[in-house]
């Protein structure tokens, strides 16, 4: 079983990819199961033709762990892909990351966490040890960033790089980056920025995606953009990203750069 | 944000600033004390409060309640619980509700003062003592105490007799040490009024700000009484006496804070002084090494003077004598002190 977090800066399009790399692997033939780990639980969303699925914290809260069972939080969506929304507390009060943490405990308990790949959906940022749960033992082995060419979403994945870099030194941690997916906004020689962004943490770019209107046109229908339109040329991104992450064997401990290091390599890509 | 700093030891003063707090409200008969935070922190100080007043001989259940947060409300936020612990609370119709934060509450941010304010009826005041931000018990025990403080109305003009600020609520001879204050205070023409806080109701918690002089129990309790000095304009005393010639230094500052002649008491404490010094003079001239349980930090000159007083030579290989974790309270005190020096000394 192969288990891969997508992690990177909020708006990025982390979910977008998730989804579409989750329906990429269904349809070669993988069972996926897809985990939404971000309070505003819609990343699954596209899969589940435009439904926001009950989350698992909210069902905790409202019958109490004991009475939730595992059909409760289970929805099969596109191409029989199984999805779960971890949820969390009201934005302003409590603690999602602890969310994350009982939500993990949870599955396990369940015996969810099974079939060929699961795809963890990590919200934007690694902002407290709760957050970091997908990436540690047990739980995805794989990190791949989501980042464009704007040095606000690299200087997140820079960021996560670092909490990739640190519990990676943990005894037993099998945690490792394994790649950068360039979601592009399409600025110039963007794809060459992020290749070299990758080389320098000592990772590699696995996959450019270009700005593409289908993708806004396919997320207006509520599907993927592999089921909206398979033909297409994105779709055909999202399949070769799904290649790629099942034939990657680059996994690295990443080597974050500091702020001035990432600021001289944006500028030199200007 | 306070840092990681190990306690030199784990002496219960550099303890929980929540068990410091408890130590004071649940000195109010009345009231009750509600603990927002998961049932251990409860529980733990329950049975540390109700141990130590058994082992001073004192049947006592102390009135506290928790909110008992578990994992679900660290998820979706605890104000819930605190709310529904409140109007449990409330029921039983106590005079005032003392509201005590811990580490959980305060990490995940549950806004503990909102949900006490929209409380009527009775009063509901929030002490925030939670352990990890860095305060000891002695923090704890002074936020309650201002907490408390904060209840009372200055009294302009009604200048009544002497408070007690800050009893060392959990020590074993508190109701000793306050005796010999008492003692002290009347050689002088003054009595106590208020016990702040010792075995009250709320109701004689309002009376705080009518007095003439605030004695603290030690100087830690300074920003207690800087701020009653604000409050009410009442002048403090920083500390109980301490030794032999701490006692008369006390007398002194006492009576200067009250403008009166403090002479005469001084003259009988020197006499008493004198006789105490005959009642043992059995143990002249012995040598003696301090014995404790925790470094003698705060009252080693006041030790080291008594030992001198008594022409005890204190060396490395003497006999070990007995010091107590707080230096002895007036001469009654240091009587005490003696007693068991003597026991020692002579086995």
């Amino acid at each position: 079983m192969k288990q891969i977090a997508l992690y990177g800066k909020g708006g990025i399009g982390k979910s977008t990819t998730s989804a579409n790399l989750s329906a990429a692997l269904s349809l070669s033939g993988c069972d996926v199961l897809q985990i939404g780990c971000d309070p505003k639980r819609d990343s699954t969303r596209m899969l589940m033709q435009g439904r926001l699925i009950p989350t698992v914290m909210d069902l905790v809260r409202e019958r109490g762990a004991a009475s939730v069972t595992p059909a409760d939080v289970v929805y099969t969506g596109f191409n029989g892909i199984r999805c779960v929304e971890a949820g969390g507390p009201e934005p302003g009060v409590g603690c999602a990351g602890r969310g994350i943490i009982a939500t993990f405990q949870l599955l396990e308990k369940f015996g969810t966490l099974t079939g060929d790949v699961i795809v963890y959906d990590v919200l934007g940022d690694v902002v407290c040890g709760g957050f970091a749960m997908p990436m540690r033992e047990g739980y995805a082995q794989e990190v791949y960033l989501v980042t464009s060419g704007e040095l606000m979403s690299l200087y997140a994945a820079n960021n996560i790089c670092k909490a990739i870099e640190r519990l990676s030194a943990r005894p037993r941690s099998r945690c490792r980056l394994a790649g950068i997916i360039c979601n592009a906004k399409n600025l110039p020689r963007e794809e060459e920025l992020v290749a070299e962004f990758a080389h320098r943490v000592n990772s590699h770019l696995i996959q450019y995606i270009p700005r593409d209107r289908t993708v806004q046109l396919a997320e207006l229908d509520r599907k993927t953009v592999l089921e909206y339109e398979p033909s297409s040329e994105q779709a055909q991104r999202y399949r070769d990203l799904a290649a790629r992450v099942m034939e990657n064997t680059r996994f690295t401990i990443p080597t974050p750069l500091e702020i001035d290091e990432l600021e001289s390599l944006a500028r030199q890509f200007v | 944000m306070s840092l990681n700093h190990l306690p030199a030891s784990s002496y219960r003063t550099e303890g929980c600033t929540l068990t410091g707090a408890l130590s004071v409200t649940t000195q109010i008969r009345d009231a009750i004390t509600v603990v927002h935070g998961p049932s251990g922190c409860t529980h733990h100080n329950f049975s540390l409060l109700h141990a130590t007043s058994l082992d001073h001989d004192r049947v006592a259940i102390p009135p506290i309640i928790s909110s008992g947060l578990s994992e679900t409300e660290v998820v979706f936020g605890g104000e819930g619980a605190l709310d529904r612990t409140l109007d449990r609370a409330i029921s039983r119709e106590p005079a005032a509700i003392f509201v005590l934060s811990t580490c959980i509450a305060e990490t995940i941010g549950d806004d503990v003062a909102a949900v006490c304010n929209a409380k009527v009826g009775v009063p509901v005041i929030v002490i925030p003592t939670a352990g990890f931000l860095g305060g000891s018990f002695q923090t704890g025990v002074n936020n309650a105490l201002v907490a408390l403080a904060g209840m009372a109305e200055p009294s302009p003009g009604r200048k009544g007799q002497v408070n007690i600020i800050g009893e060392k609520n959990l020590e074993y001879e508190v109701d000793e040490n306050f005796a010999e204050v008492t003692r002290l205070l009347s050689l002088l023409d003054l009595s106590v009024s208020t016990r702040f806080v010792h075995n009250l109701t709320a109701e004689e918690i309002r009376s705080v700000g009518a007095a003439r002089l605030n004695v603290l129990r030690d100087p830690s309790l300074i920003p207690v009484g800087e701020y009653c000095k604000e409050r009410f304009d009442i002048p403090y005393i920083s500390g109980f006496p301490v030794g032999l010639s701490g006692t008369i230094t006390f007398l002194e500052s006492v009576g200067a804070a009250c403008a009166i002649d403090p002479r005469p008491a001084i003259e009988a404490e020197h006499s008493f002084e004198q006789e105490t010094l005959g009642d043992f003079a059995d143990i002249a001239g012995h040598e003696i090494s301090f014995s404790s349980l925790f470094p003698v930090q705060d009252g080693e000159r006041a030790v080291r003077d008594i030992a001198r007083a008594f022409r005890l030579d204190v060396i490395p290989s003497g006999t070990p004598v007995p010091v107590p974790v707080t230096p002895p309270v007036g001469i009654t005190g240091v009587r005490r002190m003696l007693h068991r020096w003597r026991r020692a000394i002579h086995a």
